[in-house]
């Protein structure tokens, strides 16, 4: 009796020493991938922008790119609308996320379940469609214009080939990830912490502002952080909707080595944007730790 | 002086389900009023309306004479303590309680003494820089209890405040918030489905059910004269015998008992502690299981159809599993269409 006990019921840790080697190997494909994919040539990009081979052929340590890179006006034109993109549409996606996301947890009833579905939709339409629907309806004789024109009004200053296009269709791309990021979070704020709010006297904004706000500050970062992130690094939107000059990160980075075949160039911005990256990173590690420790 | 008025208040869900039907109830100044009754019955969506928490389809509800029913929580005069406390886990026990005077806008000293004081009267002085979650449970429900009190409400709403503490810890807060209720003489209404606390803590019992009063009226009146079947069920343990009365004999599979009554069918409800043992052949009732308590026994007992009767007894070692004994009620109620019509 008690060998079969033993046979069925293995002691825990036999169990969990005994599936460590299945574990680590399920671990160690996406750590390989990450190794292989990010950080071996964000490494390979550093060394080969820093030691550089000069017209002898002797290999020494070289900012000149980095230098070129800061102190040239159209690069540094580039970086700044990057940067203004980003916050931008970082401000905008609060701004527009966070009503949809209140509304969706404290509604009942059939029709929050459509806007759910409506702030969701822009997650299953691929970028390219986005970009061709956008130039169809807000660009040059699109849909806008051609309904202005109809009842006698002006056509509208298009927002396509400026630098409000990508942040449109950068804000429309975003809004799913985010809208969902922030319901969760708000998932979190049980409907007695309101009730108790309101008990003593608070009313809606009071009740937001002191109870939900400092509840979901940690969804908010996080939502901003992967939207900053994503923003900060596109390139179909801006590439499309984008003005030529100045243009963001992206596509400059895109241009520098394929039409000017100087792929140093383009490897020193992308170290830039990369570094940039780990600064919006570093602020979300340390919000967070920041706000777990209170 | 708070007087408490609700007036044949109904509330019907979506659906056409009516969580509370056509219900009254005045609570006196400085009274408690404890409403009992099962899930679904009704009770804590009545506490929500008085709170402001939910609206009533019709009836009036008023604090004082003024007419509160459609007012906001936050314009009602009135303190919830939640059931799972509520507290705000991102604030100190302090700000937990300040929350309510910033609102309006009280100078911080005041803000100050005020918590300080009240803090001391649920026994809690000095936690006021602890976190919510650094505190026991029973110590979450006394903070509850203070950001209550703290604002002074008019009328204090208890929503199964114990309901998420072990036994020893609820039977120790009761009487702390007896104690802090008396003296502060805040009427109070207090939602639970524990007929020993609301027993042990109210001046005065609502048994609901579906929604609707099945009876109202103190504690011992309530457990000695429950005048309807589901009170009488609800209230302590009970034997309900459903059987026939013909000729003033109510029986039912070999137990008679002497009931003065028109004859038809009528269900006879008897305490434990009032039905007497006696030794005697099998044919009555036999011993199914004697429970020794140590200050008391409980026998369980078959009547020959399999009804089960439960009989409290002093000295429970008189008695032994397969003994047959002779059920002599000492007091009855009985009860027909759903009514008291005899009680001795």
């Amino acid at each position: 009796m008690s060998e079969f006990v033993e046979r069925a019921a293995p002691p825990l840790a036999e169990t969990a020493a005994s599936r460590r080697p299945f574990g680590l190997l399920l671990v160690a494909i996406p750590v390989f991938l990450v190794i292989w994919l990010v950080i071996w040539p964000a490494i390979n990009a550093i060394s080969r922008t820093i030691w550089r081979v000069d017209a002898d052929g002797n290999t020494g340590f070289d900012l000149s790119s980095y230098a070129f890179f800061f102190s040239d006006r159209y690069s540094l034109d580039n970086l700044a609308v990057t940067l203004w993109t980003t916050m931008v549409c970082a401000v905008l996606l609060l701004v527009i996320c966070l009503p949809i996301a209140l509304y969706l947890r404290f509604s009942q009833g059939r029709l929050p379940a459509y806007v759910q579905a409506l702030a969701i939709l822009p997650m299953f339409v691929p970028s390219i469609i986005l970009a061709f629907a956008f130039i169809r309806v807000l660009g040059p004789n699109g849909m806008i214009d051609i309904l202005l024109n109809a009842v006698g009004l002006p056509k509208i200053r298009t927002p396509y080939l400026t630098p409000w296009g990508p942040v449109i269709g950068l804000v429309w791309d975003n809004i799913p990830l985010t809208v969902l990021i922030l319901l969760s979070g708000l998932g979190s704020v049980a409907n007695q912490f309101i009730e108790a709010a309101r008990d003593v006297g608070a009313n809606a904004f009071r009740v937001f502002w002191h109870i939900i706000l400092p509840r979901i500050s940690n969804s908010i970062l996080v939502a901003l952080s992967f939207s900053v992130l994503g923003i900060f690094s596109s390139f179909t939107l801006p590439y499309l909707l984008g003005p030529a000059s100045p243009e963001m990160l992206g596509p400059f980075m895109q241009r520098t080595l394929r039409d000017l075949q100087d792929p140093i160039g383009a490897m020193t911005q992308a170290v830039v944007a990369f570094g940039f990256c780990i600064l919006f990173g570093l602020f979300y590690v340390r919000s967070v730790a920041r706000n777990r420790g209170k | 002086m708070s007087v408490l008025q609700i007036s044949e208040v109904t509330k019907t869900f979506s659906g056409g389900t009516h969580a509370v039907n056509s219900f009254s109830l005045d609570v006196a100044d400085g009274e408690l009023v404890c409403l009992l009754g099962p899930s679904g019955s009704g009770k804590s969506t009545l506490l929500r309306m008085v709170g402001g928490f939910e609206q009533p389809t019709s009836g009036r509800i008023t604090i004082d004479g003024e007419d509160v029913t459609h007012l906001p929580p936050e314009r009602r005069p009135t303190g919830m303590v939640f059931q799972s406390h509520a507290l705000w886990t991102h604030m100190n026990v302090f700000k937990n309680l300040a929350f309510g005077l910033k609102l309006r806008r009280m100078p911080a000293s005041e803000i100050r003494e005020k918590v300080e004081a009240v803090l001391e009267l649920v026994g809690l002085a000095g936690y006021g820089d602890r976190m919510t979650t650094q505190l026991s449970g029973g110590q979450q429900q006394r903070v509850a209890l203070a950001r209550s009190l703290v604002l002074e409400p008019k009328i204090l709403l208890l929503d199964e405040p114990f309901a998420s503490l072990d036994q020893h810890l609820r039977e120790r807060l009761r009487e702390e918030v007896r104690d802090i209720q008396q003296r502060l003489g805040i009427t109070t209404l207090f939602v639970t489905h524990g007929q020993d606390e609301a027993l042990s803590m109210a001046d005065r019992i609502v048994v609901m059910a579906n929604g609707k009063t099945e009876q109202i009226g103190r504690p011992d009146v309530v457990y000695r004269d429950p005048k309807t079947p589901f009170v009488a069920g609800f209230i302590g343990t009970m034997n309900l015998v459903e059987g026939e009365v013909s000729n003033g004999q109510f029986t039912r599979s070999g137990f008679a008992f002497p009931l003065p009554i028109a004859d038809g069918p009528a269900t006879l409800a008897i305490r434990p502690e009032s039905l007497d043992l006696t030794a005697s052949d099998a044919s009555k009732a036999k011993v199914h299981r004697v429970t020794d308590y140590g200050s008391h026994g409980l026998v369980d007992l078959d009547l020959a159809d399999g009804t089960r009767l439960k009989s409290m007894v002093a000295h429970p070692d008189l008695f032994q599993a397969g003994q047959g004994v002779d059920p002599k009620p000492r007091a009855v109620a009985a009860y027909r269409n759903n009514q008291q019509i005899f009680r001795s």
